[in-house]
């Protein structure tokens, strides 16, 4: 079985650089041991993914509104490619709107999450996240069924 | 097309276990919650090679006690969750202390120090996990589904979903059917 | 009413008449025959009565004859035998008048052939009594023989004649009878006859007056009726026309001329003249469309325009159906609406909602901008401020940290505004999806929702049996969150709110939209607090957007929660009202509609 002790490796794209610092200020003060990669926006995270060698990440957390490349562009080609079957996808926006949850929902996002406006806040989800993600993975649960949204 | 399957987790691991045993010619038997009485010793490499195969399945052998009895813990409560056609009404705490002949207290300080939750947490995405089933695969109604869970109210089986997905029952329905759809659209 | 109704069928009318035409026959056919043996009765009582008077003429000629005889032997005086061949002479004529009357009477011949031969006899008595008294020596024994027999004679040929005289009175007096008889017949037959025939000229005449005034009746009607209709076409704007298939006929009505800016019947209506009034463009579609239908007999249902003499288009609709009238010929019958007006006000309305879309469109953009865009960077200062709050407070100055409060403050006061902006939005446009929703279960998870608020204020909250509504459900719930935050809210300082929510019966006295509403059509739910209330008098105010009663920093609304609250509720189609007691509470109800 997956000891906690294993890291998680997660990656997350945020064309905004102080989410992305935020994010990553959180997940070093959960102290949880994972691999976080960050990437300026969609294009890029896309590119590095489009590497056939890529080590497949366990999370990936998509902005929705970036530029070159939307989250929900990301989201659908993932999807699309059934090397990242097993990959948890978290939508990561400021839209709270019920549009926007399903939606992504319908397209194979597991997780979605409203930005927090506090930090210890943000720290709370990240760790629920983390946590819910890891049971999915390390408990058999079924992915196709796997919605959380916070 | 897309298929959709049902599936029992615990008999596809035995299959799966038997399967890989046999092939290395290794003497067993499958006991009941994750144990394997290996009757010979083994080589090491072909326990290397067993290793190997299983952790494809994601399988691992547990070497540490501890973990074998986190491990114990999750499958009774799977079994218990999984096997019976309606919970029985006995708590589980009670269940898991007589099953397994630990104390609960001492059992719920070993789930939490070595897993991100908390007994109760993992009963909990466990039931609603059995919940999603009953309602996507055996299309129950959330009354049907609160009874057969031993909730005492569909109120309450509704917000306890809520708070594990985030979503409304019918929501994830509606999500679960409108993926599907979507799906079989694309293929 | 029965008789009545038989009476007027005429059907019964004319089995009547032909049986009294036939008992009126029958009866004049006896009559007839009755005035037949009427007739004959007469002639025959005539000819007796003429055969008495002569045989008695021919009695009294030989009395004459005898007496100028006997006249003769006693005074021996030549003249009185003068006019002797004279009266046989008459005899003979009378006889034969006899004959003549007798002709078809065998027996009475006989008799007349009988008194013709004692007639013979009596003149040979006649002349050998006159020999015996003209010899120049008279036997006077063998003339008073002669005249002795000669008396005889006459005796016998008087009881004869008045024998059959007598026979023939008889026989007159049974005519008689009979006729009597036959004559009272006929005045029965005739009277009964002249009855039945006024019976039926009455039956008739009435008959005929009550169809005729019926006819009159329907007529006048049908007049009637044609007035009001040319006077409705004139009114509503239509025209109807007519096309008969058989003859191929057109008729128009007056107001399918005045439709084309004419006169009525100011020309002969014809296919070929009404394309004149076609627009151009509209002619090709519209005569194939309509020629067609003649073949297929399927109704039509046309838009197009006329172009009037003095230029104007008017906009018609033209629908049209097959029937046949009541000579069993097939025609077509249609109408005409002049679709002008609808015409000009749809335009007016296209571009109206045009108009009012770009402006939705513009709305929902600025929308965007509130819910997105402002809320980015004031998430972030939310964001900085907290990662502050945590870590860098010690380093701050006492006055510096009571700015930052400040600045904390005011940046979440922001936040809710633009929140409520959001939903205040989204309450005019967004999916209005009715779904029926278990009030009690929706209610019951914003109390959940709302956990960590109404344990902060150790509030007390009572929910009670809430109806299935078809809602929009999340504006319900936007609706209920609103009214419980607002009661804890403002909720009284040294009291722990107690807020119950429940379903109430419906006051008989409710109006709304000046109609008096009962529990048939509407659910009334109330959320009642134990708050700090308000004056009555601003029961109406507190709906209305951005109207705050509370201004203090204590109480942090944005003037949008009620304004939410009403809108939902209108679209809901149902109302709320509250009263307000200041110290008290304030009891919300809300209205909705059993019939979404």
């Amino acid at each position: 079985m997956i000891s906690h002790k294993d890291s998680m490796r997660i990656l997350i794209a945020d064309d905004d650089e102080d989410d992305r610092t935020f994010f990553s200020d959180a997940m070093m003060e959960l102290k949880m041991n994972n691999k976080l990669t960050l990437f300026n926006d969609g294009k890029e995270l896309m590119d590095y993914l489009a590497n056939p060698d890529v080590i497949l990440p366990h999370l990936l957390f998509l902005d929705l509104n970036m530029p070159r490349k939307s989250g929900f562009e990301c989201l659908k080609e993932i999807r699309a490619d059934l090397r990242f079957k097993d990959v948890s996808i978290a939508i990561y926006s400021t839209s709270s709107s019920e549009k926007d949850i399903e939606e992504t929902f319908i397209e194979g996002a597991n997780i979605y999450i409203n930005k927090p406006n506090d930090f210890t806040e943000l720290k709370k989800v990240v760790k629920e996240v983390l946590n819910i993600n890891w049971q999915f993975h390390s408990s058999g649960l079924n992915k196709e069924t796997f919605f959380f949204s916070i | 097309m897309k298929l959709y399957i049902k599936y029992d987790g615990i008999v596809a691991c035995r299959v799966i276990l038997q399967e890989q045993l046999e092939r290395l010619d290794i003497k067993h038997k499958l006991l009941d919650l994750g144990e394997i009485e290996i009757s010979d010793s083994v080589s090491d490499e072909s326990f290397a090679e067993l290793q190997t195969e299983l952790n494809r399945y994601s399988i691992f052998i547990v070497d540490n006690e501890k973990s074998q009895l986190i491990q114990k813990i999750k499958d009774t409560i799977v079994e218990m969750i999984y096997q019976n056609d309606k919970l029985p009404t006995i708590t589980i705490s009670q269940y898991l202390a007589e099953k397994l002949n630990f104390s609960y207290g001492y059992l719920t300080n070993i789930f939490s120090e070595h897993t991100y939750s908390s007994i109760e947490n993992f009963i909990i995405i466990q039931k609603i996990e059995r919940a999603k089933k009953l309602i996507i695969e055996d299309q129950l109604t959330l009354t049907e589904v609160s009874y057969k869970l031993n909730y005492s109210s569909v109120a309450y089986l509704s917000s306890q979903f809520k708070k594990v997905t985030g979503l409304t029952p019918s929501a994830f329905k509606r999500i679960v059917d409108k993926r599907r759809n979507l799906s079989n659209l694309k293929k | 009413m029965k008789l009545a109704k038989f009476y007027k069928n005429s059907q019964v009318f004319k089995i009547a008449l032909s049986i009294a035409i036939a008992v009126v026959c029958y009866i004049a056919s006896v009559f007839y025959t009755q005035m037949r043996n009427l007739d004959s009765s007469v002639n025959l009582i005539a000819n007796a009565t003429e055969t008495q008077l002569e045989l008695e003429k021919v009695l009294s000629i030989i009395s004459i004859y005898e007496t100028n005889l006997r006249s003769y032997i006693i005074t021996k005086d030549e003249s009185y035998l003068e006019n002797r061949f004279l009266r046989r002479g008459e005899i003979e004529t009378n006889l034969k008048r006899i004959n003549v009357l007798v002709a078809n009477n065998p027996a009475r011949v006989k008799d007349v052939k009988r008194l013709n031969e004692l007639i013979d006899y009596r003149f040979t008595l006649f002349r050998e009594t006159l020999l015996l008294a003209k010899s120049k020596s008279p036997n006077i024994e063998a003339l008073k023989a002669k005249l002795q027999q000669s008396n005889n004679f006459t005796e016998l040929m008087k009881n004869y004649v008045y024998k059959t005289i007598n026979a023939e009175g008889d026989k007159v007096k049974i005519h008689n009878d009979n006729h009597q008889f036959e004559l009272q017949d006929s005045i029965i037959s005739a009277f009964l006859l002249v009855i039945l025939s006024l019976l039926i000229l009455l039956l008739s005449f009435n008959k005929m007056n009550v169809d005729i005034n019926e006819l009159k009746r329907a007529n006048d009607e049908l007049q009637f009726l044609n007035h009001s209709f040319n006077n409705a076409e004139k009114i509503a704007g239509f025209g109807h026309w007519k096309i008969n298939l058989e003859t191929n006929t057109y008729s128009f009505s007056d107001n399918f001329f005045r439709l084309l800016g004419m006169e009525p019947q100011s020309f002969v209506p014809s296919l070929e003249n009404i394309s004149k009034y076609l627009h151009p463009d509209d002619i090709d579609y519209v005569t194939q469309m309509h020629l067609e239908s003649l073949q297929s007999y399927k109704p039509t249902s046309l838009m197009y325009r006329f172009v009037l003499p003095n230029g104007d288009l008017r906009y018609v609709m033209s629908a049209g159906s097959f029937t046949r009238n009541g000579k069993g010929q097939m025609v077509k019958t249609g109408v005409n609406y002049d679709m002008t007006e609808q015409h000009k006000r749809t335009i007016e309305l296209e571009e109206n909602n045009k108009e009012l879309i770009s402006i939705n469109e513009e709305l929902e953009s600025f929308n965007n901008i509130v819910s997105h865009d402002l809320q980015e960077p004031l998430r972030k200062i939310q964001m900085f401020i907290s990662r502050i709050e945590s870590t860098e407070m010690d380093s701050i100055s006492e006055k510096g940290r009571l700015y930052f409060n400040k600045i904390r403050i005011s940046a979440n006061r922001m936040q809710t505004l633009l929140i409520d902006l959001v939903n205040y939005s989204r309450t005019i446009k967004g999916d209005k999806v009715f779904e029926d929703t278990n009030l009690t279960e929706l209610v019951h998870h914003i109390i959940e929702d709302l956990s960590s608020d109404i344990d902060d204020k150790k509030a007390k909250i009572d929910l009670g049996n809430l109806p299935t509504v078809k809602v929009i459900s999340f504006q319900m719930e936007q609706l209920f969150i609103n009214l419980i935050s607002n009661s804890l809210k403002y909720s009284q300082e040294d009291i722990a709110p107690e807020i119950s929510i429940f379903s109430k019966k419906i006051d008989q006295n409710e109006v709304f939209d000046n109609e008096i509403i009962t529990d048939e059509d509407y659910y009334k739910i109330v959320v009642k607090d134990n708050g700090i209330g308000f004056k009555q008098e601003y029961a109406e105010k507190v709906f209305v957007l951005f109207q705050r009663l509370e201004t203090g920093a204590k109480y942090s609304g944005t003037g949008l929660g009620l304004a939410i609250c009403k809108r939902i509720v209108d679209n809901h189609n149902g109302f709320i009202k509250v009263v307000s007691e200041p110290n008290i509470g304030s009891t919300f109800s809300i209205f909705l509609p059993k019939k979404a």
